[in-house]
């Protein structure tokens, strides 16, 4: 195991709850999903189907006019028509609603699957429009274009399976199960899209994993490489894995290409697979759903715009009614704000905490134990900020360089005297983005 | 189903590995260990000692919250901690009242004067230490290890510490193992260096200090102790000694990582400890103090600002070289904008002299360099004063005269020395030595009524009692009567006599002719001196060594 970039935390991983649960299909019958219309995290769908229509599983429903990213049904069953529904971004998005027949049957017209060998950078890109792959580790960007942005320009193909954040245990379960889909997907990325390397990158907590991928790559005798690291968060950052595997920081307003490097999560890659070898479009994706206040921790293939509520009644609801849900892993996730928030593309876990997980405590003062700044992978100095924006000492703050946070929540988790620093963090960028000082409170 | 959300506070929603709570009390728990040493050598005392200290620092800072109506902060535990470490500080024959003052300044005046936990800028703790420290009598009694003490009624023991013998140069009687676990004198901290090295591994392991500070402090003087080694001694010995003896590890682990008034920054960190070393030893080889942990903490919380600052990490993604590089690539552009033009010395049309826009800044500038000079030019005349009042050759001359006045009264003494004696009647005794170093005798400067007024004079009295010279030093007679009383032959008569001298009769000293009075002033003070010389004591005082922190 390696040590690769500065800072960092080791939380209590938890991810125990579920680490042996094989992912699991929905036991219950939906009544209805939602499926918003937001296609990636800045395109918006327009709707191919009328209220009425009887549609099928894989069938496209909506499509972006430019780029051509589609987003298909996941039931099959009768649209209902569009609404205005809760996103977990918060706020509200139009949505599809479907009206769930209970039978799933396919769409009959679905493409037919390639062979490895067949697969070319025009029909990868294709393949991946059509299926509607987004990044599906939190970005929800538009995988076809950064494909195509990569092809030609990179070294090395790296394979996210860091999954860094407490609790989920979706990519780790996806790894076990699927290894052999998984790396011939990427054998046939790393073809077309010219990387002359693959690396693998897990941590210690799925030494199951890397050994299984290590044996494989052994046999094939080819251009893998596998790296496991000592468990820490936040690994699963393009910073820190970029950093890993080339040894190369990615300064402020350069991205992974900028290094020679395509970084994709284990959960697109798998979707990517799916398309390109059996045809189906992205309309399922694995849910960790865990915690300390659900009753049966469990990870759940589920179709794109389930309700929360939903997966909470699968888990056999909470074990008390008052726990903390979030999506999106306790360091970065947001709280839930109402349980009919649809699973999205890229809602990898759900979590519920209990009272004993996460404490309520009242923000003392700091003690200037400098931990925040040992912690922040991105070489900041949360105290020295939060102390700026709180003396409202514009230009020092200017000088701390915030726009190179990554909201980690490293330096939150740390802090021994509870200040939500990431917030504050984020409030000082708006200050500083409005370029005029406002009284805190 | 109803949505019961406690909190929408953005990410970590997953418990904190430490509260400040926890630190300090893992702090706490750190040492136990030492406490617990220190209550083996020196007996139950030590206890008590720690309570009172603990006790009245949490009742100093309830107090304090309680008058100036803030919340109470009493359970973040740190002031326990401020409490302990004092207690830690402190001989074990102190005094019950000596940490409640120490804790009533560390509490009141260092930490919440300034605003309270993560706002003093000095380590409560070891402030009022160094308060205490300024009461030498209370400090130095340092009592020998084994020897337990009662819980009241302490006799002032003083016995040495390691420190002691550094500072002298030699190592200390002790073996490193003794060193280790801690069969010395010195304060309840300082007791068992494996002690406080298991506590403070302790900390680290828990996460409560980071490694950098103790590190590079302990770091810095090891260096320091192995390149510059006194004593005849091997520089490893030398090093062991300067690392196991007195506060340092104390201070390394437990003093210099309090959060507060440390750097944040890592950088900074490892600057302060480094500082903490080079200061430790600078004070340890050439300060009157035999420790010098204590200051150099304190005098490096005081730069922690600048630490902050000179320490703040590089930017994610540019390496060092690459700021060089770029001041480097700025100070090139900056020069290159630099651009020599003729000047202009035809008068405009305007009637403007060339050069007339740009007076009003050299009018500025001239001012302030003028202040600038006028300030440089008080330091230095201040400093001439200051050197001429205190000229060396004055003092060199007065050495001088002294010597030749030795050499007159003590021909056979060439070194003089202050000695502590005091006797009524003399104006001061100081000893003679020979050049091996061996007491030769004493010169005593009396004085004795003459006929025009006080004669001072020495007069030289060796072991046996008897006079080994006089000389006049001040005297107000006439010049005629004082020439012939005061002329070496005549003075040297006194020489090698002893016991009570008198004008006529047995061991008569004949008077020069016209020059009685003052013949019989001069015998009567050279018999003076030698009954103060006969009677003195010298079981006297003896001059205690400071031992301090």
């Amino acid at each position: 195991m390696r040590h690769t970039f500065f800072g960092g935390v080791s939380p209590v991983s938890h991810k125990n709850l579920t680490r042996k649960k094989p992912i699991s299909p929905l036991k219950g019958t939906l009544d209805r999903v939602t499926i918003p219309l937001r296609a990636s995290v800045d395109e918006m769908a327009e709707p191919l189907v009328q209220p009425g229509d009887r549609v099928q599983v894989g069938q496209p429903i909506a499509r972006v006019e430019q780029s051509g990213l589609t987003i298909h049904a996941s039931v099959s069953g009768q649209v209902e028509g569009v609404k205005d529904c809760p996103h977990p971004w918060g706020g509200l998005c139009p949505a599809l609603v479907i009206h769930s027949d209970g039978e799933n049957t396919p769409w009959p017209k679905r493409p037919t699957p390639l062979a490895p060998d067949k697969v070319t950078l025009s029909t990868l890109l294709e393949r991946v429009n059509e299926a509607g792959i987004v990044g599906m580790g939190g970005g929800a960007r538009n995988t076809a274009h950064k494909l195509r942005r990569a092809e030609g320009k990179i070294t090395y193909l790296i394979v996210n399976a860091a999954e860094c954040e407490p609790y989920v245990s979706a990519d780790h379960r996806l790894l076990l199960e699927h290894v052999d889909q998984l790396l011939l997907c990427t054998k046939v990325l790393a073809r077309c899209l010219r990387a002359s390397r693959v690396a693998v990158v897990t941590q210690g907590d799925k030494l199951n994993v890397a050994e299984m991928i290590e044996r494989r790559v052994k046999l094939q005798n080819g251009t893998t490489e596998v790296y496991t690291l000592r468990t820490r968060y936040p690994l699963g950052s393009e910073q820190a894995i970029v950093q890993t595997v080339t040894g190369q920081e990615l300064r402020h307003g350069t991205d992974p290409l900028d290094a020679g490097c395509l970084v994709l999560n284990t959960a697109t890659l798998y979707a990517i697979g799916q398309a390109l070898f059996e045809g189906k479009a992205l309309t399922h994706r694995v849910v960790t759903v865990s915690g300390g206040a659900i009753t049966c921790p469990r990870n759940l293939w589920v179709p794109i715009g389930t309700p929360l509520s939903f997966l909470l009644d699968e888990c056999g609801q909470l074990r008390d009614g008052a726990a903390q849900l979030l999506t999106g892993g306790v360091m970065m996730g947001r709280p839930v704000e109402d349980l009919n928030i649809p699973v999205c593309k890229d809602t990898n876990c759900l979590i519920a905490l209990s009272d004993e997980e996460r404490k309520d405590e009242v923000e003392t003062a700091c003690i200037r134990c400098g931990k925040c700044v040992a912690a922040c992978p991105m070489h900041l100095t949360p105290t020295f900020i939060v102390k700026a924006l709180r003396q409202e000492d514009i230009p020092f703050l200017k000088r701390l360089r915030l726009e190179d946070c990554i909201s980690c929540g490293c330096c939150s988790f740390v802090c021994p005297a509870n200040i939500s620093l990431v917030e504050l963090i984020d409030k000082a960028k708006e200050t500083i983005a409005k370029g005029e000082t406002e009284p805190w409170n | 189903m109803e949505l019961n959300q406690r909190s929408n506070r953005l990410s970590p929603q997953i418990n904190r590995p430490d509260t400040t709570q926890s630190m300090m009390f893992m702090v706490l728990v750190a040492l136990l260990p030492a406490l617990g040493m220190a209550v083996f050598f020196y007996g139950f005392r030590v206890i008590v000692l720690a309570a009172v200290s603990i006790a009245s620092s949490v009742g100093f800072e309830a107090l304090y919250c309680r008058l100036t109506g803030q919340s109470q902060t009493i359970d973040d535990l740190s002031a326990c901690v401020t409490g302990l470490l004092l207690a830690m500080s402190l001989p074990a024959t102190s005094a019950y009242w000596v940490p409640v003052l120490g804790s009533a300044f560390a509490i009141i005046v260092v930490k919440q004067f300034y605003g309270g936990l993560g706002k003093n800028f000095m380590n409560p703790a070891l402030a009022g230490r160094m308060l205490l420290a300024t009461f030498p009598m209370l400090m130095t009694n340092w009592s020998a290890p084994l020897d337990r003490l009662p819980i009241f009624g302490v006799d002032a023991v003083a016995s040495p510490t390691p420190m002691s013998f550094l500072h002298a140069g030699t190592l200390p009687p002790q073996s490193v193992g003794q060193l280790l676990l801690g069969q010395k004198g010195g304060s309840l901290g300082e007791v068992s260096a494996f002690m406080l090295l298991l506590g403070g591994g302790y900390l680290i392991i828990r996460k409560v200090i980071s490694p950098r500070i103790p590190a590079s402090y302990l770091g810095t003087v090891a260096l320091i102790a192995l390149l510059f080694p006194h004593g005849d001694a091997g520089a490893v010995a030398w090093m062991t000694a300067q690392l196991l003896s007195g506060s340092l590890i104390l201070g390394a682990f437990f003093l210099a990582t309090d959060p507060t008034t440390s750097p944040v920054t890592p950088r900074g960190q490892i600057m302060f400890g480094v500082g903490c070393g080079l200061l430790t030893m600078l004070l340890r080889y050439h300060s009157s103090y035999p420790e010098g942990v204590g200051w150099a903490i304190l005098t490096m919380n005081c730069c922690v600002w600048l630490l902050d600052r000179a320490g703040m990490p590089r930017r994610y993604g540019i390496h060092n070289f690459a700021v060089t590089g770029h001041l480097l690539r700025r100070a090139h552009a900056s020069v290159s904008k630099i651009k020599f033009v003729m000047p202009e010395h035809t008068r405009r049309k305007s009637g403007e002299m060339p050069g007339e826009a740009h007076l009003d800044t050299i009018r500025t500038l001239a001012i302030s360099w003028a202040k600038l000079a006028a300030v440089v030019a008080v330091t230095c005349v201040v400093i001439s004063w200051v050197h001429s009042a205190t000229d060396l050759r004055t003092a060199q001359a007065e050495d001088q005269a002294q010597q030749a006045l030795l050499s007159r009264v003590m021909p056979q003494a060439s070194v003089r020395t202050e000695t502590p004696y005091r006797a009524a009647g003399a104006l001061s005794i100081t000893a003679g030595y020979s050049e091996e170093n061996q007491l030769m005798g004493y010169c005593v400067e009396v004085q004795s009524q003459g006929f025009g007024g006080i004669i001072t004079m020495v007069v030289g009295v060796d072991l046996d009692g008897k006079v080994t010279g006089v000389a006049v030093t001040d005297h107000k007679e006439d010049p005629s009567v004082s020439d012939k009383a005061m002329s070496p032959s005549a003075l040297s008569r006194y020489v090698g006599r002893s016991g009570t001298l008198r004008t006529d009769g047995v061991n008569a000293i004949d008077s020069v002719a016209g020059a009685t009075a003052t013949s019989k002033a001069l015998t009567a003070g050279v018999n003076r001196a030698l009954s103060i010389i006969a009677n003195l004591d010298t079981e006297g005082a003896e001059l205690n060594v400071d031992d301090t922190l």
